[in-house]
């Protein structure tokens, strides 16, 4: 449905070195939800304007349902008012000399559809996101979410192939951000539009999408299902940037076909090697490096896949240490654990609690020590 | 690196720019350096020919030597050094107090007064000038003459035709500048600040001093720099109350060099000479006003979050301030134009009394509404008013849409020159004017008609325009404009149904504004006037300095009248914007 190809955005004509985005490919499936999630300056806003064809990138392609919209060889730029797009701002960028039904009727007058039944498509679109009353009300005189979902009908309404969705609930406050984040997952889903969205925050990113293109410093770092980049992250930045990771310093010493070992600060330990089955295809993003050979790499585990026990369980990788650090707060438990000079996170739950000055036998479940590229 | 990437979305929309808005980048730009540039050129060349012609052959310093080694030239200086510093001075410290009361005491009806302050404004300064000699004249002003016979004096205590009349006035008209420009200080001050002094066991003159002072001190400066730059080009005042005693500063000069010159012809050369000279003066002051308002931005003391005022109980002195705020007030509004009212009902100029009362008389009213030069007046008036406003609401619109979306190269340039005009005086904006049309008077034969009034209006004002287009520019969100793209209009669509509505208000602001200072400017005028062109500002100054002052009163009256219902307006579409906003 959509496919980016090698493309490259200098943000200073006169530097060639600032780029904005560098040698961004990737394709996203029709129906597919996909995320694009990184820092702020990461250039993942740069690839969606490029998309919508509000931003002119110096090099590449862009390809939406099979047209070239921009390919820097060819010469093709399609302008953005003749792209098969909709998008959602992060300001909403509702028209406030507008009621709510001209905001949303306003793509159909544009595209020259018929007035019957643009008023058809705008109750429909009115209705989806739960404001069908609010249709002649001016659009100042709403609420931050009910912009919200003005923004989002003026998007259904065109029936567009692609919606690209820029950071929209990040001027929402934290509990209309979940809600929304519901409905607007439920709605995608219902509608069946392929989607593009950016965000810099992982927890939207993971609920949210079918895939994430994790993006750092203008290029894609790792592509993958949320499920299997949080588990099963390739990279060090996307092993960090989702979800809290200590990472340690790891030698790899033995590989064999699904699992490795490896010399840590915390001893040898057994590590998972590569993606198990279920986790759903793994596909590496431009630059990332294949993080499975042998020699210098990091090995990832979460604190909360960490076990605390009083006493050694005969498992794999069972390390001793002291509970240096307790910090209580209510539904998770946080310690920090001190085994020889390393600190280790670990979050447990109020069902077993342990002291300051305890010692304890960590647990690090092999299938969830995973060796990504340093 | 939100920085960056709004870089990346400048660089990209210039180059999506293409050939449409390269063109009319390069046509404003052209347009902009015809109107700004050229004239101020031909001012230069002007002023080392021996005819004064800047289109002449020849080459000389004699206009100069004439200007600055005439006898005169010392005390010329010094009477515009007296007037603009006098006059600073005197504003600034009725300014200073007034908001100072208004802002930071419990003077009774604060609030009244903060709106009551753009009176002042609102009255042409010739109309407060011509109002003040018909109070203060030695011979009959009605103030003097009271004084005198209720003091039993032998002559009248107070001459408005001198420095100090032409300074007392000339305050009275920039006090509401004053205001504007510091109330925000006062304003926004930090109380916190003025409460960690008092804790720290400071006295209040201590307070004042140390605290105070050093906070207040950019806007100060500013503020001061600001009015002295308008002291030293203002026409009106000191044309009103200075030439009739031969009391001549720069601006007035150069008007008597032109208009009454000892030879009958006007004496460009030397005209040309004190205008470079009086440039030279104002490029001085303009860098100093630049570098305080930038202190001013390093000092700002806006917290963001919300305080209480300190406000200072005046204690017994709250009524006699009150009283002082009201006969400010009086003295600057109420009394001028009531003595102005009083005139034109008037067959010739009496001492309002109840025995004058029986002479009252609609005649110059009737005449002011048959009269055949005195309607032309008015249409031509309304004529350049209305044609000057829409094209500088309009130019204004393309400017800023240049400067500030679309920023082609040259963006940088076309900002300036629009602002450029503001520091120029508007007898010498007259006076250049004039040679760019006298030397092309066989391509555009405008001179002597409207519409050189139009050209050196729109010129003057777009300064202004420009500025407030620019500001309202940038607070429109660009993402507005781009969701009616990914919407699927196309280029003409999103300007007729977006931009344009969005930006409409501020385009109704910049006409009205334009309209009611079109309306009432008259150096500009004066220096632009012929037979053929007049507007009511020279008419009335025509009658005033013709010794009809009755007729002028008039004018006058009908003038203060437009202008009330065009500011009506500006306040009724303002608030309605403003409510919009909010």
């Amino acid at each position: 449905m959509l496919e980016v190809i090698q493309l490259r955005k200098r943000y200073d004509r006169n530097d060639a070195q600032a780029f904005a985005v560098r040698e961004v490919s990737f394709s996203v499936q029709s129906g597919e939800f996909f995320t694009l999630l990184g820092p702020s300056g990461c250039g993942k806003t740069t690839t969606l304007r490029s998309i919508a064809g509000l931003e002119m990138p110096d090099e590449g392609e862009i390809r939406i349902a099979g047209e070239t919209v921009f390919s820097s060889a060819g010469g093709v730029a399609v302008p953005v008012n003749r792209r098969d797009i909709a998008m959602v701002f992060q300001s909403y960028a509702i028209w406030p000399h507008m009621t709510v039904g001209e905001n949303v009727s306003f793509p159909l007058e544009a595209l020259g559809v018929p007035s019957a039944e643009a008023a058809r498509r705008v109750a429909r679109a009115l209705e989806m996101v739960g404001l069908a009353a609010f249709r002649d009300r001016p659009a100042p005189m709403l609420s931050g979410g009910q912009q919200q979902r003005v923004a989002l009908a003026r998007a259904f309404v065109k029936e567009a192939r692609v919606l690209l969705l820029d950071e929209p609930l990040s001027n929402l406050d934290a509990k209309l951000r979940e809600q929304m984040r519901v409905e607007l997952r439920d709605l995608q889903r219902r509608v069946g539009t392929t989607t593009i969205y950016v965000t810099h925050d992982q927890e939207e990113a993971m609920s949210l999408s079918d895939r994430v293109a994790v993006m750092n410093d203008g290029r894609v770092v790792e592509v993958a299902a949320p499920r299997a980049l949080y588990l099963r992250p390739r990279t060090r930045f996307a092993a960090q940037f989702v979800g809290q990771a200590d990472l340690l310093d790891c030698t790899v010493v033995e590989m064999r076909d699904e699992s490795c070992v490896v010399d840590t600060p915390l001893g040898r330990l057994r590590a998972s090697a590569s993606t198990p089955a279920g986790m759903g295809a793994t596909a590496s993003g431009e630059g990332a490096t294949q993080a499975s050979g042998a020699g210098a790499a990091s090995l990832l585990i979460r604190p909360e896949h960490i076990e605390l026990h009083a006493n050694a369980q005969s498992a794999p990788n069972e390390v001793r240490g002291v509970i240096e650090r307790v910090l209580f707060s209510g539904r998770i438990v946080e310690y920090v654990v001190k085994a020889g000079d390393q600190r280790v996170r670990v979050q447990g739950t109020s069902r077993a609690m342990f002291e300051t000055g305890q010692s304890v036998v960590m647990e690090l479940p092999p299938e969830h020590c995973v060796v990504v590229s340093a | 690196m939100r920085l960056v990437q709004r870089t990346a979305t400048l660089t990209s929309s210039a180059r999506f720019s293409g050939w449409g808005t390269r063109l009319t980048a390069t046509a404003v730009a052209l347009l902009l350096i015809y109107l700004v540039v050229v004239p101020l050129v031909l001012l230069g060349i002007s002023s080392v020919r021996p005819t004064g012609f800047p289109l002449e052959p020849g080459f000389t310093l004699g206009n100069f030597s004439k200007v600055f080694l005439a006898g005169d030239f010392g005390a010329l200086l010094w009477t515009t050094v007296v007037f603009a510093l006098g006059s600073t001075v005197l504003a600034m410290v009725l300014g200073t107090g007034l908001a100072w009361l208004v802002e930071r005491t419990d003077l009774p009806g604060r609030g009244v007064f903060r709106v009551l302050v753009i009176l002042p404004m609102a009255t042409p300064p010739v109309l407060l000038a011509i109002g003040w000699a018909m109070l203060l004249s030695p011979r009959t002003g009605f103030f003097n003459l009271l004084l005198r016979d209720g003091l039993g004096l032998g002559t009248a205590p107070f001459n408005v035709y001198s420095v100090p009349g032409m300074i007392f006035v000339e305050a009275l008209a920039l006090v509401p500048t004053a205001f504007l420009f510091l109330s925000p200080a006062f304003r926004n001050m930090d109380p916190s600040l003025e409460e960690a002094a008092l804790a720290s066991g400071a006295s209040n003159w201590r307070l004042i001093r140390k605290v105070l002072l050093p906070l207040l001190w950019p806007a100060l400066a500013a503020c001061a720099v600001f009015l002295l730059i308008v002291c030293f080009v203002v026409f009106d005042i000191p044309g009103t109350l200075g030439m009739p005693a031969r009391i001549y500063v720069l601006s007035t000069r150069i008007f008597y060099l032109t208009a009454d010159s000892p030879t009958g012809v006007p004496l460009y050369g030397q005209v040309s000479a004190l205008g470079t000279f009086f440039l030279l003066i104002l490029a001085v002051l303009g860098y100093a006003y630049f570098r305080f308002t930038r202190e001013s931005q390093r000092y700002r003391t806006i917290s963001g979050k919300g305080f209480r005022l300190r406000q200072s109980p005046l204690g017994a002195w709250r009524w006699p301030a009150f009283g002082a705020v009201t006969l400010y007030f009086l003295l600057a509004v109420v009394a001028p134009l009531a003595i102005l009212t009083w005139a034109s009902f008037m067959p010739y100029q009496t001492r309002p009394n109840l025995a004058s009362l029986s002479l009252a008389t609609l005649d110059n009213h009737l005449d002011f509404l048959r009269n055949a030069r005195l309607m032309t007046a008015s249409l031509n008036s309304l004529t350049v008013a209305i044609v000057s406003a829409t094209a500088v609401a309009l130019l204004s619109l393309v400017v800023s849409w240049l400067v500030v979306r679309q920023r082609p190269r040259g963006a940088t340039l076309i900002d300036n020159l629009a602002f450029t005009p503001i520091a120029i005086p508007g007898v010498m904006l007259g006076v250049a004017v004039v040679y760019v049309y006298l030397s092309l008077d066989q391509m555009f034969p405008v001179y002597g008609t409207i519409w050189i009034l139009v050209i050196a209006y729109v010129t003057h004002y777009l300064s202004f325009g420009s500025r407030l287009a620019n500001g309202v520019m940038v607070q429109i969100h660009p993402e507005l404009e781009e969701a009616a793209r990914a919407s699927g209009a196309g280029g003409f669509r999103v300007l007729a149904r977006i931009t344009a509505p969005l930006v409409w208000p501020a385009v109704a602001a910049i006409w009205i504004w334009v309209l009611a200072h079109a309306m009432r400017e008259l150096s500009t005028a004066l220096m632009l006037s012929s037979r053929n062109n007049t507007v009511l500002p020279t008419l009335l100054w025509d009658y005033w300095t013709g010794g009809e002052p009755t007729r002028a009163a008039t004018v006058g009256v009908w003038l203060v009248f437009a202008l009330a219902c065009i500011l009506a307006l500006w306040h009724v579409l303002s608030t309605r914007s403003a409510s919009r906003d909010a």
